[in-house]
């Protein structure tokens, strides 16, 4: 056990060294990732977009009309941008990027209304944007259908009965709605998380392979193993400790942008996401040690490594639900850390679900350490023999 | 210059470009990592991308219902709750503790409130009031849905309110449109069911043009460098590779390919997954191939800065997903800082997205992204520029360096000779 820490120590003690005297090891470990969260920083600042320009096609031209016009504009979706003289101009300008929907009401809209007829309002929405689509579609319903109750409402008082009357003949059943966790259903907060967390797990992956792969590149890693005393474990967590604190300084920068500047929710155990984060951290430091010791190659292990990291996005089930997948696909996203991790940081941060939903989680996450603790006997040769050093 | 002399120097260019193109074709091909990134990522990542999506929308989300008035009124509610595409009552729950239990477990993603007076309140003429309880944790989960639940309850209303008109003596026309004055109704163009594949996989595609583009083509880099491939390439009786047949060349070898894989994209990929095709293939062509030229030229300029193989996916991996954020295609350029959308501008990636969505989701034609397809052809003159500047340093580097080691030979054999003749130094005479 003292050989143990002390191996460990000299390690840690060396890696410093080999990270201060490497331009690209100090750019992946910590340049890069200081950009790339002040990218996040700046980007997530202004929040849920609001303003979306939109063109009203107002083929009726009268006070009722423009009244629906101007409930639509000011919603805080949707602006209204354009007035256009018939749906022609209205598909062209949606295909040059300049508006996001067409609101059309036409003709006697006004007088049917007044003549206790139905009049009819439609709204052309672009789904090539679905999280744009939804923003609009909310506010403009919800516009439309206030304007509609008010129609309604007047008539039937003019009909003889008191506002409480016409209200509840109106809308005989009211309805509360209680969003939960999410109040301005904000896709950032979906998106940001998501990207971030892949973005620490990149850094990650690349550094550790990096780390490792270079001792064997430039033939130093029978050093490497000596200055654990022989025990490739002490080797190992000498090397993996300052990139795992590192990566836990920018998780917490992460969560700075995710609660303060995107404003995400915490509603519950801020302990719980703060620990899966280290488990996180290290399952994929792990995966990072078992490719490598798997291709004793560093730049197929980059290049592998990477490529599966990448490859988690999709089946976090953040942005696109995992149950919306088929059996196959839901099992391939058990394959990911990440997907555990998304799932943690939702029931934690968002549904504040009790800290014993996520313990299993948690578990799950640190089976992904096996591969690497497998691996341990052959990376030990691989850095005793000299047949293994040198490829790139 | 004499017509001959101009003849040699294009049959030299030509052989050049051709050398460095057989080259690199060579290490491409040579290398399993270098292919992974120039060719498979493609098909993989579009492949298990989409089929990830492969669903596009959700449906039939598991919901609870409290159902505390056990009445007839309440049991039709109920039932309407199922009768949509996106939600079924999965469970009644007793009180709002089990319903919350089964929201934890993830059994259920919204709870429906419905009190003990609801009759009463219905058939007394007042109003009743229901809760919803949505999960908005997941963004489609939420949308699907609240659009169901809500969507019955106005209908369950509107009869309500209907039954009541007849009975007070309005004739049922008049009743309909009292209880209705507008009808609202909203379309979805371009991707009707609202597909989350539909929506995302256009922009993801073309960003893994772009950013295998620049990785690979720096793995390649590096290697040249690495591996000192710039001096075994030059022509017998020159220096040096010239500049522009090296760019040149390098260019030709991944449009080849590229042009390859993105025709497998447009047609293969496309059906195979029913994305929309509203977009003439010419149209897409006039937004592909400078996109694909100015991915390449920024692929080689960036190139010239990688001294090692694994350095470009070190640098550059990373990049992926803030060049998806810059390119407004998962959240619109609305939510992000202007600044940062014109940033956005300089990368290939961002111009191509937008005009590559427009054309082929919305059947936009040349004319309406004509914006996009000439700032593309900028970004090809603006990094095909940088390119070959970058090469002629790399290039000149080299050949100094070559230079610089055969004069240190030189120096070595000539102070071998000089010592196998005993010629010695005069001695420096000491200033001091």
């Amino acid at each position: 056990m003292r050989n143990f820490i002390k191996g460990t120590y000299a390690t840690f003690k060396r890696e410093i060294g080999r990270i201060r005297s490497s331009k690209t090891y100090i750019a992946t470990l910590i340049i890069l990732p200081l950009i790339a969260f002040l990218f996040f920083a700046a980007f997530f600042q202004k929040g849920v977009a609001q303003n979306l320009p939109i063109a009203v096609l107002d083929e009726d031209h009268s006070d009722l009309s423009r009244k629906v016009t101007s409930m639509v504009d000011q919603t805080p979706a949707a602006l209204v941008a354009f007035e256009i003289q018939d749906m022609e101009e209205g598909i062209r300008m949606m295909r040059e990027g300049r508006i996001y929907a067409i609101l059309q009401i036409p003709e006697d809209f006004e007088k049917r209304i007044l003549g206790g007829g139905q009049a009819n309002v439609e709204f052309y929405n672009s789904g090539a944007n679905i999280s744009v689509n939804s923003l609009l579609a909310k506010d403009v319903q919800t516009a439309v259908t206030t304007f509609t109750i008010g129609v309604e409402l007047q008539m039937l008082q003019a009909k003889g009965m008191n506002a409480a009357q016409a209200m509840a003949l109106a809308m005989p059943i009211r309805f509360s709605t209680h969003v939960l966790f999410n109040p301005y259903v904000n896709y950032g907060y979906y998106v940001a998380p998501c990207f971030m967390a892949m973005m620490l797990m990149i850094f990650t992956v690349l550094s550790s392979v990096y780390a490792m792969g270079t001792e064997l590149k430039n033939s130093t890693a029978k050093e490497w193993l000596d200055t654990g005393n022989g025990s490739m474990l002490a080797a190992l967590s000498g090397k993996m400790i300052p990139i795992t604190s590192v990566m836990l300084i920018i998780a917490v920068a992460m969560y700075v942008i995710i609660f303060n500047i995107v404003g995400a929710p915490l509603n519950g155990s801020a302990i719980v996401i703060a620990l899966s984060t280290l488990i996180f951290i290290i399952s994929y430091q792990c995966i990072g040690i078992f490719v490598l010791a798997l291709t004793d190659n560093m730049r197929l292990a980059l290049s592998f490594g990477g490529g599966y990291s990448v490859l988690a996005f999709t089946f976090s089930g953040l942005t696109f639900p995992t149950m919306a997948m088929s059996a196959p696909l839901q099992w391939f996203s058990h394959l990911f850390p990440f997907t555990y991790y998304m799932k943690i940081f939702v029931d934690q941060a968002m549904r504040g679900a009790p800290v014993g939903e996520s313990l299993p989680d948690m578990a799950y996450m640190m089976l992904f350490c096996i591969p690497a603790i497998l691996m341990i006997n052959r990376l030990k040769r691989e850095c005793t023999y000299k047949k293994y050093w040198g490829k790139s | 210059m004499t017509m001959k002399k101009i003849g040699k120097y294009i049959s030299l260019y030509w052989r050049e470009i051709v050398s460095v193109m057989r080259n690199e074709y060579r290490e491409i091909f040579s290398d399993p990592g270098v292919m992974l990134v120039i060719i498979f990522a493609i098909f993989i990542y579009s492949t298990l991308y989409s089929l990830g999506y492969g669903n596009e929308v959700l449906r039939n989300v598991p919901i609870a219902v409290i159902d505390n008035s056990k009445t007839s009124s309440s049991r039709m509610l109920v039932e309407s709750f199922g009768s949509g595409p996106n939600a079924y009552v999965a469970y009644e729950a007793s009180d709002m503790e089990e319903a919350k239990r089964l929201f934890f477990d993830h059994k259920i993603y919204g709870v429906v409130y419905i009190p003990e007076s609801y009759e009463k309140d219905l058939i007394g003429g007042t109003q009743a009031n229901v809760s919803i309880y949505c999960d908005a944790s997941y963004f489609l989960v939420y949308r699907q849905v609240f659009q169901d639940i809500v969507a019955s309850i106005s209908t369950a209303g509107a009869m309500v309110e209907f039954q009541r008109l007849v009975a007070s003596g309005v004739n049922a026309p008049q009743a309909k449109a009292a209880i209705q004055p507008v009808i609202y109704q909203s379309h979805n163009l371009f991707n009707p069911y609202l597909g989350y594949g539909t929506f995302i996989m256009p922009a993801i595609i073309m960003v893994i043009f772009q950013q295998t583009a620049l990785i690979g083509i720096g793995m390649i880099g590096g290697t040249w460098r690495e591996y000192n491939l710039y001096k075994r390439l030059v022509p017998a009786g020159r220096d040096r590779l010239s500049t522009i047949p090296t760019v040149a060349g390098k260019a030709l070898a991944y449009i080849s390919i590229y042009l390859v894989t993105s025709v497998y994209v447009l047609t293969v990929h496309y059906r195979l997954f029913n994305y929309p095709t509203n977009g003439r293939l010419i149209d897409c062509m006039a937004v592909i191939i400078p996109y694909l030229l100015a991915c390449i030229f920024l692929g080689i300029a960036v190139s010239t800065l990688f001294k090692h193989r694994e350095n470009s996916l070190l640098w550059l991996l990373w990049t992926s997903i803030p060049v998806i954020l810059l390119s407004g295609a998962s959240l619109p350029k609305e939510a992000f800082p202007e600044w940062m959308y014109m940033l956005g501008r300089i990368l290939p990636s961002s111009p191509a997205v937008e005009a590559y969505i427009r054309v082929q989701t919305m059947g936009a034609t040349f004319d309406e992204v004509a914006p996009q397809i000439a700032n593309l052809w900028q970004l090809v003159f603006i990094y095909g520029g940088l390119s070959i500047i970058g090469m002629h340093l790399v290039l000149n580097k080299e050949y100094a360096n070559r230079t610089k080691a055969r004069l240190q030979k030189g120096m070595d054999k000539l102070g071998k000779l000089g010592k196998s003749l005993k010629i010695q130094k005069p001695k420096a005479k000491r200033a001091q």
